[in-house]
């Protein structure tokens, strides 16, 4: 704490606080922005460098341009009886300007620094292999095509298991001890499998010995036309899949959220609120989930743009056209743009999550201040 | 907090939950049986066009679902070659499963033959020919093919593949290299320590050592499929043989670098197990010897290191360039490669891969030899319900729309081209069986051919003559000028004339240009016409629909190109002129035919380039900065559109100074007209003229759906002979011991479906008799007898020069109906004649 001036009149000093405040607040926001985007900036060089294996991946470029074009003129019976040099010559022309195309005449630490720069203002540009399912190259196209997929399944399940948790976890934690609690804690190790996994039970005996779910696909082959009918099917196929990601995650997140509970709801002013004989409905609202507001918060946001990621095993399992196997493809294709749009996109996601749970924290939790607070 | 037993316990709890599920609810193996198939063939009546009213394509990569989607009847069939053993017993096993097999898969051993010694001074054993051709007689190439590969192969010793016609044309030299070289590990040990020896190698301790360091090999190992199992046999029988072995195990990416990019001569691998893939059978599989053996064959510098006897790559060079006169001669040089190329062995040939293609048993159709259902041309002509005329068929398909689809320069993708060609009526089609063409829309075609050029033919569908010299006529076009929009007759680029080596002249069915596309419109000349100029077109560099990519591909075809012209235009006859030759009349016909494409939905493609908003190739349009055009899908629909209502408003023609002398205003007013009503009702521009149009297609729900045609001309049962391949069945007989001195009478009964094979479709049956040390003593061709049966007769002084011993009586038959020839063996004993013996 400082001491106001014996200079400055009293009168003049909520003006100078409110300016002081507003200052520390710019400059800490300022720092914050410039910190993440720094770590932004770092994290996403780092990915094109390893998404190109620090250019090796050019090399293997190469041989797959060579490869396919020699194996495309070796089956055309046209270039049979051309001479060798001919056939070679031919060859490299076509080598050459499938490098040029594709950039591969420059050296990759120039267009390292290009995608960076191109990255960094959110310009995606061209796939280089991939196009979106729609057919077209602009990696936004390709991008936000599968986004609503992929929302719609993650999100789903992701909010489902979030949100059963947390209650299930907050009712547990009362009855600590119990069958229903015992028997959660025993069937938690279940969440070490992932959720494709559980899949292929699932698809076993709902999709083909009970046939009563689809075993895989967004919606059924050929769409229904009416809107409802094809919400419908949408819902039965996401059906097997979120009870996948729901059976294999539920129990390990309320376990986690009944032990961070029970160790809030063994805090002195909780014990205190329950002497005094207020509702545990009370106790829970007030005492308990107020103070543990900030980690469910970060918990919640985090789960959100974890969405982005989609999940690549799952998603094939059940042949969900979303992220996850776009980035499957985008691998496989070694489709530089693509993968690195997707890291940027959610590395630009996390620094606003971030930086949006700075100031949450700070709204939430009165004990949160800003460095150089006078309070 | 959780203690240890309780997660046990937990888990244990889950898996007995679901243990506990699948007990109750799977039913028992004895419910499946009840299946009700119905193999009756039915009548298809008056129908035309496609056996089944829709077929819906879903994407499914996931093999392990396959059996349970066709038992669940939810799909019928799938475009997935199966290579996996594991799968393939579950769709054998299962009672609602059928499946058909293709060939177009091989293994191979792919040598680094630099040397004798790397860069960095240590011996490459492998750069000594013997001892590579000694790698033939240590590597079991049927345990290759029953154990590693689960029996989804089959053993491959030569250059040409099992299932090819070049195999069944050269089966008796074939059989007779393959018993040469067949799996004798003591005599290749024997080989490699000659020549280890000569090395200056020693044997010490069981291992081979060179100047007191061990001689070490590096197998680079593919992890992908079977080929980690062939590695690690192979670096055991190695390491068996006194080597010791590094095994480098890869993805097809880091191998690559490895053994295509890298320098052979750095020695960082010996051994590397190969693949290839044909996706069509090559009927012509005389340049082989110049791709797999000699430096002409790519020019990365695995290949700048082999060095073929110059016997064998003079020969290697010829057959490449396909010079030789009669068809005996080429045979002969074959025959003859073939043994060079044993002697050479810079690849060990393991094993022809079988791939499965799965469906439901109450579905049918004919799947390619080489490429399978997905190859296939006939797919569509033949897919059909066995007890049903009609209906939905569902087929799976690992990938769909994978690339934007346009006529001209579109995805080539497997299984999008497999879709598209239900969608478009090709004057010729492929036997899925021997790679022949079949005539679809050709009446006859006249294969002029220049005296000393060897084509055969074997259909009589076409008739193939011989000219001392074929003049090209003055009038023929032989280019187009793009500047000036017209085309360039063989007058004006030969003033002194020119000659071709082959003239095909090709009448197509009377009404061919009265038949309609899919949106109602009637084909006309124009058709005809306008994808040749286009072609040209885009070579040209002072056009604005030139592309790059193209004019090199062209520029190749074009070498061989003397011209061609429309004879006549009710019925439809053209003549075109070519120094391209192939061995086979059909295919040559192939080559030439042209075909028809609507021009006015490409019309609308043109507008898009030449106003650079979309381009027709995926490098076009990467250097424009557009969208590579799609007919089907995607935000080039609305740009087609636009160029629709724009055409329409003006009655644009592509290529008018020519196409409008063909076209009429009002049937270009028509054309437009039925095309904005397609577009309405299907939201696509792809108009076709095949078995089935598109109905719909759905890319981000990754489903196509198309439906029959019900203004096909063809009756739907045109093509179901071929809904299965005709491989003949041989039950060869005789006696078991022989006198010397007497003689002896083998039966052969040749077979399909337990009926006697159709004598006039065999085209070769071949016996080969070899003695008790394996050598070929006496061959000839197998007599035809009466009832279907076939005898082989060998006299007293053949059997008395086989002398005493355990023979064998090798009998190969190839027909024309399938590529792949058949095999059989006797084996009978010689012995003294007791009188003799006494």
């Amino acid at each position: 704490m400082t001491k106001p001036s014996p200079n400055k009149p009293a009168a003049a000093r909520p003006p100078i606080g409110i300016l002081a405040d507003v200052r520390r607040i710019a400059g800490f926001t300022l720092v914050r922005i410039f910190a993440l985007f720094i770590t932004v900036l770092i994290g996403v060089y780092l990915s094109i460098l390893i998404a190109n294996m620090g250019g090796k991946v050019d090399e293997l470029r190469l041989v797959q341009i060579r490869s396919n074009v020699a194996e495309a003129i070796r089956a055309d019976p046209s270039f049979f009886d051309m001479p060798m040099a001919e056939r070679t010559s031919l060859i490299e022309r076509q080598v050459a300007m499938e490098e040029e195309r594709l950039g591969l005449d420059r050296p990759f630490i120039t267009r390292s620094f290009e995608y960076l720069y191109q990255a960094m203002r959110l310009n995606l540009g061209r796939a280089e292999q991939m196009h979106s399912d729609a057919g077209s190259r602009d990696v936004y196209d390709i991008i936000v095509e599968r986004l609503p997929a992929t929302l719609l399944l993650f999100g789903t399940a992701n909010v489902l298991i979030f949100f059963t948790s947390l209650f299930a976890a907050l009712y547990l934690s009362r009855r600590y001890g119990s069958g229903l609690d015992r028997a959660v804690i025993g069937l938690a190790p279940s969440s070490a499998a992932p959720g494709w996994f559980y899949g292929y039970f699932l698809i076993l005996i709902f999709a083909f010995l009970i046939p009563i779910f689809p075993p895989g696909g967004m919606v059924e082959a050929p769409p229904p036309e009416g809107k409802w009918d094809y919400a419908v099917s949408v819902a039965k196929h996401m059906v097997l899949p979120v009870s996948a990601m729901f059976i294999s995650s539920i129990f390990i997140s309320i376990y986690s959220w009944r032990t961070f509970f029970l160790i809030y709801s063994s805090e002195d002013y909780v014990e205190m609120a329950r002497a005094k004989g207020l509702s545990s409905g009370v106790i829970e609202r007030r005492y308990v989930l107020r103070p543990t507001l900030p980690p469910i918060v970060t918990s919640f946001a985090l789960m959100l743009i974890g969405l982005w990621g989609g999940a690549i095993i799952l998603e094939r399992v059940f042949n969900w056209p979303g992220l996850g196997s776009l980035m499957f493809q985008a691998i496989g294709h070694r489709d530089s743009p693509v993968i690195i749009a997707s890291v940027v996109i959610f590395a630009y996601l996390l620094a606003l999550t971030v930086f949006v749970l700075d100031i949450m924290y700070a709204i939430l939790d009165p004990r949160v201040k800003l460095q150089g607070g006078g309070r | 907090m959780i203690n240890s037993k309780k997660w046990f316990a937990g888990l244990l709890l889950m898996l007995l939950l679901i243990v506990t599920a699948l007990f109750f609810v799977r039913p028992p193996a004895g419910e499946l049986a009840g299946v009700d198939l119905i193999l009756e063939d039915v009548d298809v009546g008056d129908r035309r066009g496609a056996l089944v009213d829709e077929i819906v394509f879903t994407q499914e990569a996931d093999i392990n679902k396959i059996a349970e989607l066709i038992e669940g009847g939810s799909h019928q069939v799938f475009a997935l070659g199966i290579t996996n053993a594991t799968t393939f017993r579950r769709i054998r096993d299962s009672v609602h499963t059928d499946h058909s097999i293709s060939y177009g898969s091989s293994g191979e051993i792919t040598i680094n033959p630099a040397g004798p010694n790397f860069n960095d001074g240590r011996i490459n054993p492998f750069h000594v020919p013997e001892i590579r051709e000694a790698m033939n007689w240590l590597v079991n190439r049927r345990h290759v093919a029953e154990e590693l590969y689960g029996g989804l192969a089959v053993p491959r010793t030569l250059a040409v593949s099992t299932a090819f016609p070049d195999y069944a044309r050269l089966a008796d030299v074939a059989r007779a290299i393959e018993l040469q070289y067949a799996y004798d590990p003591e005599r290749a040990r024997r080989v490699i320590g000659r020549e280890m020896e000569k090395l200056g190698a020693t044997l010490e301790r069981e291992r081979w050592t060179h100047h007191g360091a061990p001689v070490r090999l590096t197998i680079l190992i593919r992890t992908e499929d079977e080929r980690r199992r062939v590695g690690d046999y192979l670096a055991n029988i190695l390491e068996d043989s006194g080597f010791e072995v590094e095994r480098l195990y890869r993805s097809a990416e880091e191998a690559s670098r490895i053994w295509i990019l890298g320098d052979p001569s750095d020695g960082r691998w010996h051994l590397y197990t190969g693949s290839w893939v044909s996706t069509l059978i090559m009927r012509d599989q005389a340049d082989q010897f110049t791709s797999f053996y000699t430096p002409r064959g790519r020019p990365e510098p695995l290949w700048q290191a082999y060095q073929p006897a110059p016997e064998f790559d003079q020969l290697a060079d010829r057959l490449q360039r396909r010079d030789y006169t009669t068809w005996d001669e080429r045979q002969e040089m074959m025959a003859q490669a073939l043994k060079l190329a044993m002697r050479d062995s810079v690849r060990i040939w393991l094993v022809d891969q079988i791939n499965v293609w799965p469906r439901s048993r109450k579905v049918s159709l004919a799947g390619d030899l080489a490429g399978g259902v997905s190859a296939s041309a006939l797919w569509p002509y033949t897919i059909r319900y066995r007890d049903q005329v009609g209906g939905r068929v569902v087929f799976g398909t690992p990938s769909l729309l994978t690339e934007p689809w346009n006529p001209v320069a579109g995805s080539n993708w497997l299984f999008d081209t497999m879709i598209q060609r239900s969608l478009e009526d090709q004057p010729l089609i492929p036997d899925p069986f021997t790679g022949l063409y079949w005539p679809q829309r050709i009446d006859s075609a006249v294969v002029t051919v220049q005296t000393g050029v060897p084509v055969i033919r074997t259909h009589d569908w076409v008739t193939v003559e011989e000219a001392d010299e074929i003049v090209v006529p003055e009038d023929a076009w032989i280019d187009w000028d793009a500047a000036d929009q017209r085309f360039i007759t063989v007058g004006e680029l030969h003033p002194d004339g020119v000659k071709a080596r082959t003239r095909t002249t090709i009448r197509y069915e009377d009404d061919y240009l009265e038949h309609h596309w899919h949106d109602g419109s009637k084909m006309s000349i124009a058709d005809l016409l306008v994808g040749w100029i286009l072609s040209r077109e885009r070579a040209k560099e002072d056009s604005r629909l030139h592309d790059a990519a193209h004019q090199l591909a062209f520029e190749a075809y074009q070498r061989h190109y003397r011209g061609w012209r429309i004879l006549s235009e009710q019925p439809l006859e053209i003549e075109v002129y070519s120094d391209q030759i192939f061995p086979d009349a059909e295919v040559m016909v192939n080559n030439r035919a042209l075909s028809v494409s609507p021009w006015h939905t490409l019309g609308l493609g043109i507008r898009a380039e030449h106003n650079g908003e979309l381009a027709f190739s995926s490098n076009k349009a990467d250097r424009m900065r557009v969208d590579w055009m799609s007919f089907v899908t995607g935000p080039s629909l609305p740009i087609l559109n636009r160029h629709l209502q724009e055409a329409r408003a003006d009655g644009y023609v592509p290529f008018p100074k020519v196409l409008r002398e063909y076209l009429t205003e009002e049937e270009v007013a028509a054309r437009y007209d039925t095309l904005a009503d397609w577009h309405a009702a299907r939201r696509h521009f792809w108009v076709g003229a095949g078995p089935f149009y598109l109905h719909s297609a759905h890319p981000v729900e990754r489903s196509v759906v198309i439906r029959r045609f019900e203004g096909f001309p063809d009756r739907s049962d045109k093509w179901l002979r071929f809904a299965r391949p005709e491989i003949p069945a041989l039950d060869l007989d005789g006696p078991m011991v022989l006198e010397l001195g007497q003689e002896a009478e083998f039966d052969l009964h040749i077979t399909f479906d337990g009926e006697s094979y159709p004598p006039e479709a065999i085209d070769m049956a071949r016996y080969m008799v070899f003695n008790g040390r394996g050598e070929l003593a006496h061959e000839g061709d197998i007599e035809r007898a009466d009832n279907g049966r076939w005898r082989i007769a060998l006299s007293a002084g053949q059997l008395a020069e086989l002398g005493s011993g355990a023979n064998s009586l090798e009998v190969a038959v190839s027909s024309e109906r399938v590529a792949m020839p058949i095999f059989a063996t006797h084996v009978f004993a010689t012995v003294p004649t007791r009188r003799a013996a006494n």
